[in-house]
């Protein structure tokens, strides 16, 4: 990571979950930086999520430390957000039973990130590779699901998930060329899959 | 260990981290963490709908082995 520092005066748009839409950029970057506007903009886009890395990882290290688990933390970018992961081997408390204690601890982490910057964090947390497993399972089941409803032409109500859990199933629904909206209230909320 | 953790947690969160102080009191099943803060930060550790409180315990709960621990949060007002 770098260690850079950006003025993190960018107004951001309050984001209620992970299936909102994204924020729009922030224009006052641009305007700062006349024709090297859209340049200058990535960058300090991306310097604003390098440093929410740097603080997640901060915050995290600094638990493993407390409870005596071994992990390393790695730290990305994965299109607007930061993505920092725990990587260790024998971490499966800090995942939980259907990941629950990774979006506790996920939660907590952007707390921890919006305190520091004073922005939103939409920062994704993983656990040895727990999401990235999860997210090729859940595209499996929207492909699945999407191709019983062009069979049947039947709507078609799943599980209930997690807000993570519905956008990779939205997205692979849309894909495969249906459409999918989530109704219910959470906990409770699920993805019903319609033909397009 | 329970207590530096969340100590650790509630401390990263809040506006006053020098105001959180964790004491464990143990009662005839299990410990219960005593988490005190600023009132200013009550809120903030509770969250909206007892969002921030409840991924507080998962996350103690899972250090703890995967056993409920009670935690309670208190301001700094409200301790004698």
């Amino acid at each position: 990571m770098t260690d850079l520092n950006p003025t993190l005066d960018q107004p951001t748009e309050p984001i209620s979950s992970d299936e909102a839409v994204e924020p729009a950029e922030p224009a006052e970057a641009a305007a700062e930086s006349g024709a090297e506007g859209p340049a200058e903009r990535r960058s300090t886009r991306l310097a604003r999520l390098e440093r929410e890395g740097d603080i997640a990882a901060d915050y995290l290290e600094g638990l493993l430390d407390i409870a005596d688990l071994d992990g390393d933390i790695d730290m990305d970018i994965e299109g607007d957000r930061a993505a920092v992961s725990i990587v260790g081997g024998d971490l499966g408390q800090l995942v939980g039973r259907e990941g629950a204690v990774l979006e506790a601890l996920q939660e907590l982490t952007r707390l921890a990130v919006h305190r520091e910057t004073g922005e939103r964090s939409r920062l994704m947390l993983d656990v040895d590779g727990y999401r990235a497993a999860r997210r090729a399972q859940l595209s499996a089941l929207g492909r699945e699901a999407a191709e019983r409803v062009l069979g049947s032409g039947e709507p078609l109500a799943l599980e209930p998930m997690n807000p993570f859990e519905r956008k990779v199933v939205h997205d692979a629904i849309a894909a495969a060329g249906c459409v999918s909206e989530s109704e219910g209230e959470e906990p409770n909320r699920y993805v019903v899959v319609r033909p397009a | 260990m329970l207590e530096d953790a969340l100590e650790h947690l509630v401390q990263g969160i809040v506006d006053h981290p020098g105001d959180v102080h964790v004491r464990r009191r143990s009662f005839g099943r299990g410990p219960v963490l005593e988490v005190r803060v600023h009132p200013d930060d009550l809120g903030k550790v509770i969250g909206r709908g007892g969002r921030t409180a409840r991924a507080l315990r998962t996350v103690i709960g899972a250090l703890n082995s995967g056993r409920g621990v009670r935690v309670d949060f208190i301001d700094v007002d409200e301790a004698r």
